[in-house]
Formats: C-alpha cells, sequence, structure tokens
C-alpha cells in the first residue's frame, strides 16, 4: 500500500518535472506504428524525410509555447512564418547568393521575426487587446506586408540555402544536427528566468503582478521570442521547399496551436514545456505518414489524420489534467 | 502623491465616452462613414444595388455569426473554430443532395441541419463531458471536417444548387429584398427573441456571466453548453446551404474564411470573447461592418498587398474600442 | 518622522466606496494591527500601501516625503511588501520559485542560478521547519500544498523581499497555535531589527498577544489609532461597531425552544464526505438551527453537501420522510433546498447582468417556464424584492451598480419567488452592512414563522447566537455539542468550539 503510495508520488512527480512524457510516449509508440506499417519508413533516409518536411512546424510550435505559457496565444505564427520566407529569399536574390549575403538574411530575418513578436506583444500585452482576434489582425497585416515583398510564389532562394538545409555532414543529414541544435537551445531556455517568469504570469497575471513582476514587458518577451521562433522556422521551410511563398504559413498556425496542446502545455497558461510542443509536431507528422503507409485509401486519409488527431488531442488534455491534479 | 480631489464616480466618466464604448452605436457611425467615404472614392458604391449586394454578403457572414455569437456569450473561452468546416461541409451536402432539383430542397436542408447539428453535438460533449478547452476540441473537429469533405467529394461528383435555392439568395423574394436578407432578418428577430425573451437567453448569460452561480441557481450549465455548440454548427450548416445557393455550386474550402471573420464579426458587435454580455444586433452590424470595410478596400486601386495591411491596420484600430481587458491595477 | 503616513486615502469602485478616509500612522519598530469587519476597506488599505491599488485621493508619505506609487514593483523597490488575504503564489511553480520570484537569483546569460535558489528559499523555509508538516519541500509545487502550507509559503515570500515594512492581511487564518507562535517569534525579531510591521487579523487573542498599537478602521474611515496599553477588547468592538446598536446585544429566548412536538423535516444521518465525519441531525419546521464552531471545521461543507454543490459520501438523508441524495444544485432545489453563500461574487452574483435576470433562475426552474417577459416577470420579481426593501433604481440595472448589501438581497430574493422548504445560509452576512444584516434576519425569522426550516452559518458568533434557536457546534468535520436552551450561551459556544469536548 505504503509501496503503491510512494511509486505513485514519483511517478506524478516524475511527470510533473517532465510534462512531455505522454507525448513521449505516444510518439514512440507511432514510430513503432509506423515501422511496422512500412519498416522502410524507419530508414535514416525516410527520417530525413520526415524532419526537413516538419522541423517548420518543430520550430513554429516551440515558438507558440513561450506565447501560451502565459496564456496567451498568436494566430500570427503563420503570417510571421511568411513574411521572414520571402523577406529573406528576397533579399538573397537581390544581393546575390554568396554566403555573407545569406548570413545577412538569416539575420534580417531574425530581426523581422523579433519586430513582429514586438507588434503583436504591443497590441495584446500593452493595448490589452484580446490575443485572438488581435493576432488574427496583425497576421492580415503580416500578410499583407508578405503579399508587398513578394506577390506571387515562386522565387528560388539560392542553391547554398538549401544544398546546406538539404545536405549530410560526416554521412548524417544536417537537419538531424539543426534538431540537436533545437534541443541544446531548448534545454538552455528552459532554465532561463524568462521562462519562469512566463510560468509565473500564466498561473495568474494578477498574482504576478502583485509579485512585482512586470507583466506586460513579460508577456511582450513571450510574443518576442515566439517571433524569433516563428523566424526560425521560416529558414527551416525555405531549406526545404527552396523558395519564397507569401502563402506558405497560413496552415500552420492551427497546427502550432495542436502540437502546443499536444505537447502538454495547457492553453490556459501556466505550466508545460517546449520541448513537449516540439514532440507535438513530430507526432502530427508522424501521424499523417502512418496514415500514408497503413494503406488507407488516399480519399480517406485525411479524415483518418483528422480524427486521429483529434482523439490524441483529447487524450494528451484528459492526461495532462490528470498529471496536474 | 499630494492631496488630490476624490473623484465623484458619476462625473469621471463624460456622458460623450460612455456613447462611444457602446461598440454597436461606434459600428453604425462607422458604417454610415464607410458608406460615404465609398461613395466619394467611388460613385454608385452607396447605391442601393450595390448596398443590397454587400447586404447579401453580409448575411451568410451573419448567419454563421449568430452561431458564434451563442458561443461565445456561453463564456469559459467558448469559441467554435469549426464553423468553416461545418459551412464548407454544408455546402457541398446540400449540392450532392439537391443535384439541382428543386424537389430536393427539403432534404437537403434537414440533411444538413441534421448533420451540423452533429457535429455541434459532438463539440458539445467534448467540450462539457471530456472538458476540453473549446479552442481545442473546435480546433481538432476542424481537421475531422476537412477530411471528411475530401471523401464526400471524391466519392461524388459535387453538385448543383437548385434554381430555386439559387433564386432565394439573390434574386428579389419579397418587396424587392432577396429570400436571404428575409432569411437573416429572421435569425436576427429569433436571436432577438431567444436572448432576451426565453429563460434559455436569460441562462446563457448567466453562465456566461457567473458558470458557478448559475450552477448553484439550478442552471443546467452543461446541457445549455452541449444546446449552444449545437445551435452554432446548425447556423453554420445553414449558411452553407445558402452559400451554395449563392455560388450555384459548392467547391472546395468555401467556408474557410468564415471561421475567423465570424469571431471577428462578433468581437465587433460588442460582444468580448469572455462571454456573457453583448447580442446579436450587435453582431449584425459587425458583419455589416466587416463586408463593408472588404468592400470599400477592393475599389481602392492599392492591390492585395495593400488592402490587406489597410484592412488589418484598421481591424486593430476598431479592436481598441472592443471589449480591452483590465488593467492589472485596480 | 514615522515611517509611513496615510491620510484621508480613498477608492471608489462604481457606486460603491471601498475606502473613505484612510489614515494611518506607521513607525520603525512596530507592529500595527489594523482591525475592522469585513468589507471595511482594510485590505483596499493595504493594496494602495503595497502599489496593487491606485487610490483616487489622499496623502501618502514615505520617511516624511510624498511618494507616487505605479505599481507593486515600485513598491517593493521602496521597500513595502504585502502578504495578500487571497494569496499571491504561481500554484504550478515549485515553493523555492515561489519564494524567490521578485528577485530570481541568476547566472551571467540569465539561467537560473539552483543552488542559490535552493539556498536563499531554505534560508525562510528553515524559519519554519518544525511546524510546516509533512509533504513540504523547496520543490514541492505549491498546487500540491494545504491550505495552511500555502498560507506559509506567501509568508516566506513576503519575508524573503526583505522589505523595511512589510504588511500581513489576514496570514493566520488556516494556520494553527503553533505555527502562529513560530510567525509571532520571527515578527518579534523582526520588530527588533527596526522592521515596520502592519498586521491584520479577526482573533482578539492573537492581536493582543502581538500589537505596539491598533488602528480601527470603520466603513472605509480609519476611526480610531491607540497603543495597545491604552485600549481593551471592549473599546476595540466598540470602536468597530460604532455608535448604532449591538448586534449581540440580548441573546434571543424565543418560543422556539420548544420544538419538541414540531414536525421534523429533514433528517440526517451519519452524514460523510470530504471535511465531514459522521454528521447527525434533524430539522424541524419553523425552526432556525444555527452551526457554530471556528471557521471552517465543516460547516460550510454541511451546507453545500445538503444543496448537492458537494459529494456526499455516506450516510442517510431524509425529506418529509423520504429518503433523497440530491447530486446536483438543480435536483437539490427540485427537492425543496435553496441556498445562500456568503461569497457572493463566487457562488451569487450573476455578474454584470441586471437585476431582473439575477432574480429570475429559480422561477424559471420551480415554474417550468420558458418565455420571460419582463412585465410578467417582474410581478414576480417585485414583490420578492420588495420583501428584504431591495434598493434599486429599476429591474433592468446592473447588479454591479448596487452596494454589498443591496446585491446580497437581491441574491436572496431569488429564492423568494417560489418559497423553498428549505433554507441553508452560509455565512450570509458576510461583507455587508448592518442594517442590511438586521433586515435579512428579521426577513429569517419572519420564514422561519411561516413555517420555512432554516440551517444558519454565520461566521460571527454574536449573529448566531442571537438568531438560532438551537446551535450545532462543529470541530473538524463533526458536531461536537449541541446547544439548546439554557445552555445556548457564548461561554459555551466557544468551549466546544475551541476544545472540542462533549
Amino acid at each position: 500500500m505504503t509501496e503503491a503510495h510512494a511509486l505513485k508520488t514519483r511517478m506524478a512527480t516524475l511527470f510533473r518535472r517532465f510534462p512531455f512524457l505522454p507525448a513521449l510516449g505516444m510518439l514512440l509508440l507511432l514510430f513503432v506504428l509506423n515501422g511496422i506499417a512500412e519498416p522502410n519508413s524507419m530508414t535514416v533516409r525516410a527520417l530525413k524525410g520526415v524532419a526537413s518536411t516538419y522541423l517548420a512546424l518543430v520550430f513554429l510550435s516551440v515558438g507558440q509555447t513561450f506565447v501560451v505559457y502565459t496564456g496567451d496565444i498568436d494566430l500570427s505564427v503563420g503570417a510571421i512564418l511568411s513574411l521572414v520566407n520571402v523577406s529573406i529569399v528576397v533579399i538573397m536574390s537581390q544581393l546575390g547568393g554568396e554566403p555573407y549575403v545569406v548570413l545577412l538574411a538569416l539575420l534580417v530575418g531574425i530581426l523581422i521575426g523579433a519586430l513582429c513578436g514586438l507588434v503583436n506583444g504591443f497590441v495584446v500585452s500593452g493595448l490589452r487587446m484580446q490575443a485572438i482576434v488581435a493576432t488574427f489582425a496583425t497576421s492580415i497585416l503580416l500578410s499583407g506586408i508578405a503579399l508587398w515583398v513578394l506577390p506571387v510564389a515562386g522565387l528560388p532562394a539560392p542553391s547554398l540555402f538549401w544544398k546546406v538545409y538539404g545536405g549530410r555532414s560526416y554521412g548524417i543529414p544536417n537537419v538531424f544536427f539543426f534538431a540537436v541544435v533545437l534541443i541544446a537551445i531548448l534545454a538552455v531556455l528552459a532554465k532561463t528566468s524568462m521562462v519562469t517568469k512566463l510560468l509565473a504570469v500564466g498561473n495568474g497575471q494578477l498574482s504576478a503582478y502583485q509579485s512585482g513582476l512586470s507583466v506586460t514587458r513579460i508577456r511582450i518577451y513571450g510574443y518576442v521570442i515566439c517571433g524569433v521562433f516563428a523566424a526560425l522556422a521560416a529558414f527551416c521551410i525555405t531549406g526545404d521547399t527552396a523558395s519564397g511563398d507569401p502563402l506558405v504559413g497560413g496552415a500552420m498556425t492551427l497546427s502550432s496551436v495542436a502540437a502546443v496542446v499536444l505537447g502538454g502545455t495547457a492553453l490556459s497558461g501556466g505550466i508545460g514545456s517546449a520541448f513537449g510542443s516540439a514532440i507535438g509536431a513530430i507526432i502530427i507528422g508522424l501521424i499523417s505518414s502512418l496514415v500514408f503507409y497503413a494503406g488507407i485509401p488516399s480519399e480517406w486519409q485525411n479524415l483518418a489524420q483528422g480524427a486521429t488527431i483529434l482523439v490524441v488531442l483529447m487524450l494528451g488534455v484528459l492526461a495532462s489534467r490528470r498529471i496536474n491534479q | 502623491m499630494t492631496i488630490m480631489q476624490p473623484t465623484n464616480p458619476q462625473d469621471s466618466r463624460s456622458s460623450i465616452i460612455v456613447y462611444f464604448k457602446n461598440p454597436l452605436l461606434v459600428a453604425f457611425i462607422l458604417i454610415v462613414l464607410l458608406l460615404i467615404a465609398g461613395e466619394t472614392l467611388s460613385p454608385g458604391f452607396a447605391s442601393m444595388e450595390q448596398i443590397l449586394r454587400l447586404l447579401i454578403v453580409a448575411a451568410l457572414l451573419g448567419i454563421v455569426a449568430a452561431g458564434q455569437n451563442l458561443v461565445i456569450l456561453g463564456g469559459r473561452e467558448g469559441i467554435d473554430l469549426s464553423v468553416g468546416g461545418v459551412v464548407s461541409l454544408s455546402a457541398v451536402l446540400a449540392g450532392n443532395v439537391m443535384d439541382g432539383n428543386n424537389a430536393n430542397i427539403i432534404a437537403a436542408i434537414l440533411v444538413c441541419l441534421a448533420a451540423g447539428g452533429l457535429v455541434g453535438l459532438i463539440n458539445g460533449v467534448g467540450v462539457t463531458i471530456f472538458g476540453i478547452p473549446p479552442l481545442v476540441m473546435t480546433l481538432g473537429m476542424l481537421g475531422v471536417l476537412q477530411g471528411l469533405l475530401v471523401v464526400i467529394r471524391q466519392g461524388i461528383p459535387s453538385g448543383l444548387a437548385a434554381p430555386a435555392l439559387a433564386n432565394f439568395v439573390s434574386k428579389p423574394f419579397l418587396l424587392n429584398l432577396p429570400g436571404i436578407l428575409w432569411l437573416w432578418i429572421a435569425v436576427g428577430l429569433l436571436m432577438a427573441f431567444l436572448l432576451m425573451r426565453t429563460s434559455l437567453g436569460y441562462k446563457i448569460y448567466a453562465i456566461g456571466s457567473n458558470e458557478n452561480a448559475a450552477y448553484m441557481a439550478g442552471v443546467p450549465v452543461k446541457r445549455v453548453r452541449v444546446m449552444l455548440f449545437a445551435l452554432s454548427s446548425m447556423f453554420a450548416a445553414l449558411a452553407g446551404i445558402c452559400i451554395l445557393g449563392y455560388a450555384g455550386t459548392s467547391f472546395a474550402n468555401v467556408g474557410d474564411s468564415y471561421m475567423l471573420s465570424s469571431i471577428i464579426a462578433v468581437v465587433l458587435g460588442g460582444t468580448p470573447l469572455s462571454g456573457g454580455k453583448g447580442g446579436y444586433t450587435g453582431t449584425m452590424a459587425g458583419a455589416f461592418l466587416l463586408i463593408l470595410m472588404q468592400s470599400i478596400l477592393t475599389t481602392l486601386s492599392i492591390g492585395e498587398s495593400g488592402r490587406q495591411v489597410v484592412f488589418g491596420i484598421t481591424l486593430l484600430f476598431l479592436l481598441l474600442f472592443y471589449g480591452r481587458s483590465k488593467a492589472l491595477r485596480g | 518622522m514615522s515611517r509611513l503616513k496615510l491620510q484621508q486615502i480613498c477608492k471608489y469602485y462604481d457606486a460603491t466606496t471601498a475606502l473613505a478616509s484612510g489614515d494611518l500612522l506607521l513607525e520603525s519598530g512596530e507592529i500595527h494591527v489594523l482591525i475592522g469587519a469585513n468589507g471595511s476597506g482594510k485590505s483596499t488599505l493595504c493594496k494602495v500601501v503595497a502599489g496593487s491599488v491606485r487610490p483616487d485621493g489622499g496623502l501618502f508619505e514615505l520617511n516624511g516625503k510624498p511618494v507616487t506609487l505605479f505599481g507593486p514593483k515600485a513598491a517593493r523597490d521602496m521597500g513595502i511588501c504585502l502578504f495578500y488575504q487571497e494569496l499571491s503564489l504561481a500554484n504550478s511553480l515549485s515553493v523555492a520559485q515561489n519564494i524567490n520570484l521578485y528577485h530570481l537569483p541568476t547566472h551571467a546569460g540569465g539561467l537560473v542560478d539552483e543552488a542559490e535558489l535552493a539556498r536563499r528559499a531554505e534560508h525562510y523555509i528553515d524559519k519554519f521547519r518544525k511546524v510546516v508538516g509533512e509533504n513540504f519541500s523547496a520543490d514541492t509545487p505549491v498546487t500540491k500544498l494545504r491550505p495552511d502550507q500555502k498560507q506559509l509559503v506567501e509568508i516566506m515570500k513576503t519575508l524573503a523581499s526583505e522589505a523595511e515594512i512589510l504588511i500581513f492581511d489576514e496570514p493566520t487564518s488556516a494556520l494553527d497555535r503553533s505555527q502562529v507562535d513560530c510567525f509571532f517569534s520571527i515578527l518579534r525579531e523582526l520588530k527588533e531589527e527596526g522592521r515596520s510591521i502592519i498586521f491584520i487579523s479577526h482573533r482578539m487573542d492573537e492581536i493582543f498577544d502581538i500589537a505596539d498599537r491598533i488602528t480601527v478602521i470603520r466603513d472605509g474611515t480609519t476611526v480610531s489609532s491607540r497603543p495597545i496599553n491604552e485600549t481593551d477588547q471592549a473599546t476595540i468592538i466598540r470602536d468597530m461597531i460604532g455608535e448604532q446598536h449591538e448586534t449581540a446585544a440580548q441573546i434571543s429566548v424565543s418560543p422556539h425552544d420548544q420544538m419538541a412536538n414540531a414536525e421534523i423535516c429533514l433528517k440526517a444521518e451519519a452524514l460523510g464526505g470530504t471535511q465531514l465525519r459522521n454528521v447527525g441531525f434533524s430539522l424541524a419546521r419553523g425552526e432556525i438551527l444555527g452551526l457554530g464552531g471556528l471557521h471552517g471545521q465543516g460547516q460550510s461543507t454541511l451546507l453545500r453537501t445538503l444543496f448537492g454543490a458537494k459529494r456526499l459520501t455516506t450516510g442517510t438523508l431524509e425529506l418529509n420522510g423520504r429518503l433523497v441524495h440530491p447530486a446536483s444544485p438543480r435536483a437539490a432545489i427540485k427537492l425543496g433546498f435553496s441556498y445562500v453563500s456568503g461569497d457572493r461574487v463566487r457562488d451569487g452574483v450573476i455578474t454584470g447582468r441586471s437585476i431582473m435576470e439575477n432574480v429570475s433562475p429559480i422561477h424559471f426552474l420551480k415554474d417550468r417556464k420558458f418565455l420571460a417577459f419582463p412585465s410578467v416577470l417582474s410581478r414576480v420579481i417585485e414583490p420578492a424584492l420588495a420583501s428584504l426593501n431591495t434598493k434599486y433604481t429599476s429591474l433592468g440595472a446592473s447588479i454591479s451598480s448596487l452596494s454589498g448589501g443591496n446585491q446580497q438581497k437581491v441574491v436572496i430574493a431569488r429564492w423568494l419567488t417560489n418559497p423553498p422548504d428549505i433554507l441553508l445560509l452560509d455565512d450570509p452576512t458576510k461583507g455587508i452592512d448592518l442594517s442590511a444584516k438586521s433586515e435579512l434576519f428579521a426577513l429569517v425569522r419572519k420564514l422561519a414563522d411561516e413555517g420555512m426550516a432554516i440551517i444558519l452559518y454565520s461566521s460571527e458568533d454574536s449573529e448566531l447566537l442571537a438568531h438560532s434557536d438551537r446551535i450545532l457546534v462543529f470541530n473538524n468535520g463533526s458536531v461536537s455539542r449541541e446547544l439548546v436552551g439554557e445552555d445556548k450561551t457564548r461561554f459555551n459556544l466557544y468551549q466546544a468550539a475551541y476544545s472540542g469536548a462533549k
């Protein structure tokens, strides 16, 4: 009895420290199912394909997490991604594809992402507008700017860009290195005082304010971090598609929210982990590849995918509620 | 701090500001201003025919927003992201069932409302029984609906609207107004009656304002909330049928744009996302305002990008008036 | 020169005055007790000092210089920190993170210095080591803690500010004796160091144990401030109540004491649930049954359980001879129960909606009404409001425009449209003014005389003694003593409440 109780307490502590554990379990299960459905889906080449396609969503979902930490939401992440994508492609094609130009473009891209986050943070936190509608409005604004930067899709990115993204070093695909770098960044970020403060705000804005935290400023930081990650996501998508497209990010916004929820972060704020969101994004990717490999007729694949994601989302919410009780 | 004159709360807000805090009034003033601006920019913009045409488009949005309005009024972060999917699904279903034949209209309407009701029921059960946040539940449902659309569209060739339906939506029906506007007026009256003259309306506001107090006063909170989601999907289904009539034939993802614009129409109409206050009259004005803004922008020769930029900034500016949260300092 | 000087601080929320004229002089090395009835403005005054409420007027001087605060952060930087009565903890964060939240120790680069975080947290936890209880450590998330442990964490968090001015707004309400003693010894040390402490509590013995000076606030105005050795309990209570008659004046010995052969309508046997142990009683028509004892001993839980808002795990409930099991408030209402909560913001008021909407729900439910025409409704609603002398401009006015007392009357009127058999009153007069209180109790007695059965819990013992026919004293979830007739005295009530002896 007491031993069972001790085990339960230990498990609870474990889950609380690593809120992404249920998502991780789900991820492993999906890997196994994928492997059973199609053994070839576990080759380095196939995994590289999944990683290249979904790394952008991973970064985007990670960014979304920092906003959701405070209980806010950012429906403009897709638009930020599109804007950064077209901006860097235009810069690189205007100035040529030399390495230093590529670096400059990346720098500008990150600045644009941060600036977009600042605007979002200002309207939501500074002007106290409702996050859902305000960031939807900024997403229209940012999409407009993206269309102005590049009216039609298809401007190619310089070869250096996609060769690095799609290439290999020491025989290992570069996207895997990027994934490792992301994990390292997340491990460091999770230890910063900013994350503690974001979570404190998410636990209750009034309490955080009364504790002397600058709630308005902290929420703005959340949006800025989100914008920077959206820019990183844009780099990935540029590497994957090798071109600029002003509408590329539109459909990814809601997926990023779904990935955040899958990863065990509560939309009400105050609890969760960015690492979980990264796992959530890969889960979304693996579900679609599983649906593909499982031999479901093509017209049924979208439905199977949608239904699976709905079920997984519901399970995820129920699981994290159990853990946090 | 030096000694200040204690401000009398009655005097602290001048009456003009109070008036400008009434979102309904702001929306109407903006509508008139925009009509004047449109007429100045391109003569004929504010002509009767043109306004009628805009009203038809606004009615389609307005009917979707009616359901969205109900869900949002019910509070607890109520929001329905699946309305766009229901609109698309209903348009396709209606087209397939009626297949260009007037005789099948009733059957199509029944099928669509039933399908919508079922979707809403599932949303409502997910939100109330399983306790899934509405945003997550309806977002997941949107994915399911999109998948379902693919299945339905690939199985059967997309159907045509029955001629009577097409006429109802765009041709004059009664007193020179197209039927869809009468439908919208009927929806408006129904909503006003529901919200202000029935106990269900009182209960909706009660759970949106203070769910726990409503529960303690015997309001069946879960049942009401399930009903709200079901109604939301049924309104979206109704709009889907009308959109089929408007377009003549169903095409892919016709409903997508209604997801967020229905929310914006509700917010511009003075119902904050936190729920518990507001009403449908404002939402009707909000829907027309939104369509009017988009239409004015198309008359400007600033290209798609410029239009979006102006639209985004205008929306942000308008949102400054509506439902901003309270400052943390009391 | 005083460390802190407040003069004529005022604060209004719409029509209600939270603070009319708050005055306070706080010296160095002083423990200054602030006392007043619920809703008298103590907390508002404290929040003004701590920067979390913006005053509408008044003078605020720190060390002789007028200052303007722009928020809690500014107050912290000036050396003022407040223990919030409703706690200001981040529930998902650990004890250590909460204690250090304002100044998270960091390495270069913004990474949290975990070792320093733990060291600082342990420093403050150590002060309470003997009394924190089980399952408490620096990395326990706050959500896992018991109410008293949460309160201790808020105390530690306040102490960790090392501010010169420390304000404690009801820090001891959930603490037991040993925890309070430990806390008081720390307060005395701080006083020796020259810090200034404002302390709020409702427990008289605590106040006389710790105070150097006592300031009384009544209806938002500071009415007196005296050194501890120049005052006594009676003086303070007189200041708190004012010139008006004291509600605790006489103990009613009404004909209702002879309830023996009255008709029993509710019979409970061996009720059990969370916070409820083996509670049994019977209730007769026309009777007002009081629930007494220290705060939070299960009185409120019993009422909420009877009303179906909390789960009944064991025991039987017999209503008019029929076994019942109310599973929800809705079911309980249909059976004839009604419930008025003292926490009207949480349980009663439908915020921001009209008076009509606030009164109508029970009428809808009991009369199975679907239509809601204002003209028809007002015929039902107006008499209910009138029986309580409710003051309002129109039925369409927002309930939030009314004073606390009138809001509570509107909530009670909800039940009078279709009178229930059993009225459950859960500390119904919390935070409402004296005249509303006396009107309320007059109505309650009238309802009882008309045959309603009433259970009353009040956190004010004088109310309980004056208005109930019989008192069940609660201790730790069960009834420790029943006081009837001659036994119904303040002495017996206190004895049963504090000792729990039969």
